[in-house]
């Protein structure tokens, strides 16, 4: 039933592309691309991607495979957190390796291997010594082409999906940003987690076949590219994934993901935690979709640490001098959809949880109406420069690093080129987009707080 | 040839432990773009005096979090900030560590800013206040009211070492935190950093000429004497314990432990190090307890074991390095489990345990661990930074490179050295348990009446499992009624 391979071509139309870079200490600091790595890209005529990138690191290799399929690609009622299942249900057989027998060949590369699902992608990843490549590409190319797992064994990882849920559960953040999704969106499948609801996870034990479905869909070379960085060369991880990848055949699946309706008005949700904890708040508002063409979200990207970093007016008022507030971060991840700009207060007085809000709040208008300072701005672009450049110490690092870009484009050009808008912005660019998106029509606030907060 | 320079590079600073008249450091010079600082000071939690529990760690936080007397803290996160860089901090029983990275173009800046934080800090009373807070509301509402498991996992720790120097979080307890002072501060910082405590690790592409420079800078610091104390194996009466803290919450969280008389420096930790692997390797399906009781049964996310503290591990793949100490337990972490098989999966590990003890390990198991150890150790020090920390570590067991020391001693075990390492040095006289659960009086009952804990599956299972299901559910778990205690989740780190 979920046989691909023996009906795929094994022609292969592969197309090369080669960007300049360099490899050396000394060539990183003379280039200005934010990614500052050779990479080779090459196609597969069944649409899977490979992307290398060699690196001086000696002797390991990180392998990550990202496939396009997240909580957003959740469209049925009923049916949250199946791509998180998927996860664990990959680790569960597939036709030619036993969950034993796959652990016996990861277990002789000495390797370490997880995975993990966010909204828009699951990440698969094995880190290994380079003389392992080979068994473990092949092990890898089963799993995704021809994935075998009894009903009872699928029943048995249900439970531990449920168990993974009950970890997390102590923390009241879970909580909070599942109420702030659910209340921000009502059509787009951004109102669930990626971990699901609680009723959902405890129906997967019933839901076999509709996982069977959920593979057959999105475990297809169109929506998978594969990361390989490290001690090896492009024509080895070429040669090998044609050999093991090329009879992978194409999917059809397309999810009817449906748009967010534009927000009228303001929205909030207050939760009751059971347990005592200190109040948490969450401001969000819509912002944009991510681009590296367009300037919106790079703008609020530059925006977020200036208006709600560490080194902002806010965290210097409310965290160091008077003391109110503990934690302030705020959120702004990349996604392919439109999703939440969202500052997180954890607040260390109950009393204080309206005066927190509305500095936060007065701290989103402030930037609707004044121009950040340029020497702000610049010191931001150097620190977006350097904490990337500071993230890739090591191949599983880079790989680590790329992953979520691959996952929106599947290049990892679109570093450099978003990169190069963050250059194009200017202060009057972010305080125009910024009234564009803090609107109070496009604001969700949840406050949760527990009995002993209260009183 | 840029990789056999850089090869060439490595093996030269391994070979590379300074010590200078004046200052100690392990020095990794390498072509990477990134200098990685790692600033010990082998003195930590044990070093609290009595009554100050939590000291050590707030005069880290002080320094990594605070302003210096030139600057104040906001002026030096506003200068870290186009650096993308910061100073961080991690006090453990017998290591403090200040660790920061940065990119080659901002190393003087960042060199200075950090000298100016360790050699010359503010201790400014607004500082002191809000880290106070910062470590009051970190036992009281993060770890005991947020995360059961590392609730359950640190619990364990002061259960083990009640009455030891390492009884205490290393955050403090609640009650001492709220007594401590800035002149206790300042005391201790004079006290314990020395230069007879510190060891200044250093990787990375910096210039000829740096590491000296920030040698000679830290020759400001008083000499002092060095916090070399030998501290005891904890003698704990025989017999299990048992704890159950109570707390709202939908799930059961179990650890169990029991000191072990084997660190890093000793003849039969590889053996150790390799039985902890096999058992129950963190976050890995490749292990036997995670395999029973999460693979087979599906009783939760994960169960591991470990023969070194290993804090965050829910966070973390692999540990952080500077967390050396003299003491160990051997440590079994069961995920949170439904609450209604939390004495199944208790019996569960404790039967699985028992077999490790009475049956050790196949030549198999043994073999397939130790490939899987040797080159493990590639993972475990893929960065820079990593690296540098394990080198750090090495120099306090004196053990010389990790990676060639466990390599080493892994080519010449045997499963007879392993065999007899389980038999010596594991056992169940000892044992302590931790649970987190909601109804402790509930799991107490069936603790101490030995009541039968049947569990029920949501798919058919083989009939060897159901028959082994019958032993486990009536496993006699080996406890007096008056060594299992019920304690609210309030009186936990008070």
């Amino acid at each position: 039933m979920t046989s691909r391979g023996a009906s795929a071509s094994r022609r292969l139309a592969v197309a090369l592309i080669v960007l300049t870079g360099f490899t050396t200490a000394a060539a990183q600091q003379k280039n200005n691309n934010l990614f500052p790595y050779e990479y080779t890209i090459d196609d597969l005529d069944n649409g899977l991607r490979l992307v290398t990138v060699p690196t001086d690191y000696p002797n390991m290799v990180a392998l990550y495979i990202v496939a396009q399929t997240g909580s957003r690609n959740e469209v049925e009622p009923g049916k949250s957190g199946y791509a998180h299942l998927f996860e664990h249900i990959m680790f569960r057989g597939s036709e030619n390796y036993t969950p034993d027998e796959r652990d016996a060949v990861l277990k002789r590369a000495g390797a370490e291997t997880n995975a993990s699902t966010s909204a828009d992608r699951t990440t698969y990843y094995e880190i290994f010594s380079k003389e392992d490549l080979e068994p473990v590409l092949k092990l890898e190319a089963d799993r995704f082409q021809r994935l075998r797992y009894p009903e009872p064994a699928y029943k048995t990882e249900s439970l531990a999906v449920l168990g993974e849920y009950n970890k997390n559960s102590a923390d009241p953040t879970e909580k909070l940003d599942e109420v702030l999704h659910e209340t921000a969106f009502t059509k787009h499948t951004y109102a669930h987690t990626t971990m699901g609801y609680l009723k959902d996870i405890e129906d997967m034990p019933n839901q076999f076949n509709y996982s069977l479905q959920f593979y057959n869909r999105f475990y297809r070379p169109e929506y998978t590219t594969m990361i390989l960085v490290g001690d090896l060369t492009r024509d080895r991880t070429l040669e090998l994934t044609k050999k093991y990848f090329g009879g992978w055949a194409r999917g059809s699946y397309v999810p009817d993901i449906p748009a967010e309706p534009p927000q009228a008005v303001a929205r909030s949700a207050t939760i009751d935690w059971p347990a005592p904890t200190l109040p948490w708040i969450a401001v969000a508002f819509k912002g944009p979709a991510y681009s590296d063409e367009k300037k919106d979200k790079a703008a609020l990207d530059l925006l977020s640490p200036i208006a709600f970093g560490q080194n902002s007016d806010l965290y210097h008022r409310l965290v160091l001098d008077e003391q109110k507030v503990d934690t302030l971060i705020p959120d702004f991840g990349n996604h392919p959809d439109p999703e939440l700009f969202t500052v997180y207060a954890r607040v260390k007085n109950a009393k204080d949880i309206d005066d927190v809000r509305e500095r936060i709040l007065a701290t989103f208008a402030r930037f609707t109406n004044e121009t950040v300072d340029q020497a702000k701005l610049d010191a931001t672009r150097s620190r977006i420069r350097y904490s990337f450049a500071l993230r890739l110490s090591s191949s599983a690092a880079i790989a680590n690093s790329l992953a979520p870009y691959i996952g929106l484009r599947r290049t990892p050009d679109t570093i450099n080129k978003l990169f190069a808008l963050y250059q194009q912005v200017t202060p009057q660019d972010m305080r125009t987009i910024a009234s564009q998106y803090f609107k109070d029509g496009n604001r969700t606030i949840v406050t949760l707080t527990s009995k002993a907060a209260r009183n | 040839m840029l990789r056999e320079l850089a090869c060439a590079l490595l093996l030269a600073a391994l070979l590379h432990a300074a010590t200078s008249a004046q200052v100690a450091s392990v020095l990794q010079p390498g072509t990477s773009p990134l200098v990685v600082f790692r600033v010990v000071f082998t003195t930590g939690a044990a070093f609290d005096p009595a009554g100050k529990e939590g000291l050590a760690s707030l005069t880290a936080a002080m320094i990594g979090q605070g302003g210096s007397r030139a600057m104040s803290y906001q002026q030096i996160v506003e200068a870290m900030y186009p650096m993308a860089s910061s100073v961080d901090w991690q006090v453990d029983k017998e290591m403090t560590v200040f660790s920061g990275t940065t990119h080659v173009e901002n190393l003087d800046r960042f060199s200075a800013l950090l000298k100016d934080m360790l050699l010359d800090p503010g201790f400014r009373p607004d500082d002191f206040t809000r880290l106070r807070d910062d470590a009051v509301n970190f036992l009281k509402v993060s770890l005991r009211e947020g995360n059961d498991e590392e609730l359950g996992k640190e619990y364990l720790y002061n259960v083990i070492y009640a009455g030891h120097p390492y009884a205490h979080h290393n955050r403090g307890t609640i009650g001492s935190l709220q007594k401590l002072t800035l002149d206790d501060v300042r005391d201790f910082h004079r006290t314990h950093y020395t230069r007879a405590n510190l060891v200044i690790g250093l990787a990375g592409g910096y210039p000829n000429g740096f590491s000296q420079k920030v040698e000679s800078d830290f020759e400001k610091l008083p000499g002092g004497t060095a916090d070399k104390k030998r501290f005891d194996a904890p003698r704990l009466p025989a017999g299990a314990r048992i704890q159950i803290v109570t707390r709202d919450t939908r799930s059961t969280a179990i650890s169990v432990g029991f000191p072990i008389d084997v660190n890093r420096a000793s003849k039969d930790w590889p053996a150790l190090a390799l039985v902890a692997s096999y058992f129950g390797q963190h976050r890995s399906s490749n292990s036997y307890l995670y395999q029973r009781l999460r693979e087979v049964r599906g009783l939760n996310y994960g169960d591991y074991a470990y023969v070194e503290y290993f804090p965050r591990g829910m966070f973390l793949f692999t540990p952080d390095p500077n967390l050396a100490r003299q003491q160990q337990i051997f440590q079994i972490w069961i995920r949170p489990v439904e609450s209604q098989n939390g004495v199944f999966a208790l019996r569960a590990a404790l039967y699985e345990y028992d077999r490790l003890i009475r049956d050790g390990m196949s030549r198999e198991a043994f073999e397939a661990t130790r490939e899987f150890l040797a080159k493990y150790a590639n993972i475990l020090t893929q960065t820079q930074s990593a690296r540098l920390g394990y080198a750090l570590d090495s120099r306090y067991y004196g053990i010389g490179d990790y990676n060639t020391y466990i390599r080493d001693a892994l080519s010449t075990l045997t499963l007879d050295d392993v065999n007899r390492a389980i038999r010596q040095h594991l056992q169940t006289d000892t044992m302590r348990i931790v649970i987190v659960t909601k109804d402790g009086q509930a799991f107490r009952d069936a603790v101490v009446k030995n009541q039968p804990s049947p569990i029920a599956y949501n798919s058919p299972k083989p009939q060897a499992l159901v028959d082994e299901d019958k032993v486990i559910q009536a496993y006699r778990i080996s406890v007096k009624p008056e060594d299992v205690v019920v304690v609210p989740v309030e009186r936990v780190f008070e």
